[in-house]
């Protein structure tokens, strides 16, 4: 071997143990950098800030008693996992009531029927239980679809109770009552359901009419379902429940849905409440009063039997009362979208300029659709129908008489 | 002080010396190891240069280590069960120590094999590699095959891989590759079907393929690896050595002064005149320890703090879990099957009313076709051993243009489904924005 080769070789060694040399440092820093991270996690700050706090407020003895380290509520029957409590760790101190998020001691008195320790937190809060960090726990970030339902997003929806939002998640085991302590939106939304007769065209909670949608299972429908072209501003589910409540032929010019004219107190309530209408897998035992259907109150029961029974049970049968009360049948609309049909003889005329044969025959405008595509009339029942209108008319103009007589 | 002698003793035994006093010792280091016995003893300089292999073979070797490591850690954290497999990686994620990072590598190194070992066939091929060599049993062709099969169960390894996390992104990039596979003539549909083993992507698809992901597919790919290097050093080492050894020339080695014994006593002269090839190669070559190893050792580091590093800077994303009844969109195939995907989109042909659907097409056949020329193709090339080991050799010059047409093809397709196809699939600039995905709140 010659000395030439002897250099060259040393050369490229030389070059290469340089290389190892670069390379086994730089990975060393990262790897020390790595573990110092480890060491330094968002939620070990908390935990001192908490020890400082209860240090400063109820001594050192109690401030050494306080737990480090992951802290978690495992729920197997939920199948949830929160790990809140690991930041969140005054919830259940006393004296903490007015300390600074997230140390404050959580309400008490909603604690009394849903403890921690069978509920968890996000049951009830929304979030991202698995997560340690607080910006994915509090989950308003891509790919989680349930964030925290608290001031926040109170805020961004303008909600008039910042926190209202969090009553969707009451409905996961309270959907069927008539009333839950505490939920004030979902009540109201709830008492609007009847109110409007929603039930006449929307089956809900498995009940109802089939003119419109099934809503039983609305909140589980993916935001990409719906059509936000007319939609100003975020593209949100939540958005778009909303301003289709306020006025639904704006978002759906097609539609047949009437403008209940909400204001935006009453559209948040109800989007709320249309979104909580998911299938939840809640075992039985957290279901109050094992009430798992939505049962129509006695009221609604007779008011509904003593029309089917009446004079006019065909419009209740063909689903005209939906939307037509008629007066002298005894029939009272739900929602009294469309003009009193006892008056239809005359109406009809008066607007269309047509008989009420002719115009049944041939419709126009709104009832063209309605008579088209949801109730459709035999040859029969149109002549039915007529008779009873002439019948209701007839009775409406006695009651004038009446009541002229009277005067 | 025995246990003091009996330390150092297994210390000696467990340790082997990296800086060889002599050629023996050098040579003893890579015979007398377990590990090193398949290297040469001897190696030549041209083989160990950065810039003849790139080392892509040996990266992906070390890709493989990351991941056969990284994976074995997350088999013991990992569920493959429908109903835990999303909140076993969320725990992963969130509160096992390195959890993320062991994660984020394995996803890391993945990506990376899928990309390594491809443009190590593009090396292959350019330099002409895969050539018959001069060396008794050589077979480089079959070798090249090994390759192919090799980087296929690299990409079936990354894309059974790719449902386990059961999210969003695993359940649809699975229902589209599968629907892929399904466009295969006649026995497309029992494809998917002993694929997903069954008609839907659920527990039984989630078995299949953690079964084939941590065990069935890494054995084929120990045992083709073995077999694959196995290879190399029956070919004679890289097939650069094939064109070196041509060039090597007949030398008569000068006769070295020397002391015999005669029936007289000691005499002096010289050894027996000797016409070598070996002189060359002597002149060309190095010892494999320290020179091989130490350089392994490099690609080995390099790689690793490579693949360290960027999983902090790309962590490894898990979306909402999977949703059978909810579509993302756009609906994507693992990035290294978006050329394809691509590929049934430019073939889809609409005629009025009429859809020629482009699966059949650009989703198998296409694939196949390129798959076939692939395995044919050594044996169609007759450029002389001469261009062996040279990056664009003249000779060789029409068929790498066309196999770089080929691959930039499918790179192109590949950048334009990950990066330019937006919502339904339509195409955005990189300066237009994708319309905004609503959300629920």
């Amino acid at each position: 071997m010659d000395h030439k080769t002897i250099k060259e070789k040393l050369s490229f060694v030389k070059l290469d143990r340089l290389i190892v040399n670069i390379v086994g440092i730089a990975l060393f820093l990262v790897v020390a950098f790595s573990v110092y991270d480890y060491f330094q996690p968002e939620w070990l700050s908390y935990q001192a800030e908490f020890r400082d706090l209860v240090e400063g407020k109820f001594g050192p003895e109690r401030a050494e008693a306080v737990p480090s380290g992951f802290q978690q509520i495992y729920l197997k029957t939920l199948n949830r996992t929160d790990r809140c409590i690991t930041c969140h760790q005054g919830f259940e101190w006393t004296g903490l009531e007015n300390a600074p998020e997230p140390f404050r001691t959580h309400p008490k008195e909603i604690l009394k029927t849903h403890p921690i320790s069978r509920y968890g937190c996000t049951t009830c809060h929304g979030g991202q239980g698995y997560a340690t960090d607080m910006e994915p726990a509090h989950g308003l970030i891509e790919h989680w679809e349930e964030p925290v339902l608290g001031k926040e997003l109170g805020n961004f929806y303008v909600m008039s109770d910042k926190k209202a939002l969090m009553q969707m998640q009451c409905n996961a085991c309270h959907r069927f009552d008539k009333e839950t302590k505490g939920a004030g939106y979902m009540n109201r939304a709830k008492q609007l359901v009847a109110e409007k007769g929603c039930r006449a065209c929307h089956v809900i909670n498995g009940r109802g009419g089939t003119v419109a949608p099934d809503l039983t299972q609305e909140g589980d429908k993916s935001a990409a379902q719906f059509n936000y072209e007319r939609i100003k501003g975020l593209h949100s589910e939540f958005t778009w429940h909303v301003s289709h409540f306020k006025n639904p032929k704006e978002l759906v010019p097609e539609t047949v849905m009437p403008n209940f004219n909400f204001g935006s107190a009453d559209a948040q309530a109800l989007a709320m409440l249309v979104m909580s209408w998911k299938r939840n897998e809640i075992p039985v035992s957290y279901i109050p009063n094992n009430n798992f259907k939505d049962t129509p109150t006695k009221e609604e029961l007779e008011k509904e039997e003593k029309m089917l029974k009446g004079p006019g049970a065909f419009f209740v049968k063909k689903n005209c009362f939906v939307c037509h009360s008629v007066s002298t049948l005894g029939i009272d609309a739900a929602a009294q979208i469309g003009p009193d049909l006892a008056m239809a003889v005359e109406d009809v005329q008066s607007r269309f300029g047509r008989t009420l044969d002719d115009f049944l025959a041939k419709p126009t405008g709104t009832m063209e659709v309605v008579l088209s595509t949801m109730i459709t009339l035999t040859e029969e029942e149109r002549k039915e129908a007529i008779e009873k209108l002439r019948f209701a008319y007839e009775l409406k103009q006695k009651e004038k008489k009446k009541i002229v007589v009277k005067k | 002080m025995e246990i003091l002698e009996l330390t150092k003793r297994v210390y000696n035994k467990l340790t082997w010396t990296w800086n060889p006093g002599s050629e023996k010792e050098a040579g003893d280091a890579i015979v007398k190891n377990l590990l090193l016995h398949w290297f040469p003893n001897k190696i030549s300089k041209e083989s160990l240069s950065w810039k003849y292999s790139m080392w892509l073979g040996t990266i992906s070797f070390v890709l493989f280590g990351i991941l056969t490591v990284t994976g074995v850690v997350l088999m013991f954290l990992y569920v493959p069960s429908v109903e835990r497999a999303y909140s076993s990686v969320k725990d992963i994620e969130f509160v096992v120590s390195f959890g993320w990072l062991l994660r984020a590598m394995h996803r890391i190194s993945a990506h990376l094999m899928v990309a390594v070992v491809f443009l190590h066939m593009v090396r292959v091929f350019l330099t002409g590699a895969y050539k018959k060599g001069v060396a008794v049993g050589s077979n480089r062709p079959m070798n090249w095959i090994v390759g192919l099969i090799l980087l296929i169960m690299t990409l079936l390894l990354s894309f059974t891989g790719y449902l386990l996390p059961w999210d969003q992104l695993a359940y649809w990039a699975i229902t589209v590759g599968t629907n892929i596979a399904s466009a295969a003539p006649v026995i497309g549909e029992w494809i998917r079907f002993i694929l997903l083993g069954g008609t839907m992507i659920d527990q039984n698809a989630l078995i299949r393929f953690y079964v084939l992901h941590v065990f069935f597919l890494p054995m084929i790919v120990v045992f083709l690896f073995s077999y694959h290097m196995w290879r190399v050093r029956k070919d004679g080492g890289l097939a650069v050595a094939d064109r070196l050894a041509q060039d090597e020339k007949v030398q008569e080695v000068k006769p070295v002064k020397t002391k015999t014994f005669s029936l007289l006593g000691i005499t002096n002269g010289t050894s027996v005149h000797v016409r070598s090839l070996a002189i060359d190669e002597e002149k060309n070559s190095v010892s494999s320890a320290p020179n091989l190893l130490r350089r392994i050792w490099i690609v080995t580091l390099v790689t690793f703090l490579a693949v360290f590093v960027l999983s902090f800077i790309f962590r490894a994303p898990l979306e909402a879990p999977a949703n059978p009844s909810v579509t993302p969109n756009p609906a994507k195939a693992p990035w290294y099957f978006l050329w394809l995907q691509e590929l049934v989109t430019i073939t889809t042909l609409k005629v009025g009313s009429f859809t020629i659907n482009g699966a059949l097409i650009g989703g198998i056949i296409l694939p196949a076709v390129l798959l076939g020329l692939g395995i044919w193709w050594p044996y169609r090339d007759r450029s002389d051993l001469n261009t062996v080991g040279i990056w664009f050799a003249h000779e060789r010059r029409k068929q790498n243009y066309i196999f770089l047409a080929i691959c930039l093809f499918i790179i192109v397709l590949t950048i334009v489904g990950t990066f330019l196809r937006g919502p339904y699939w339509n195409f955005y600039w990189p300066w237009e924005q994708w319309p905004t995905m609503p959300v629920k709140f």
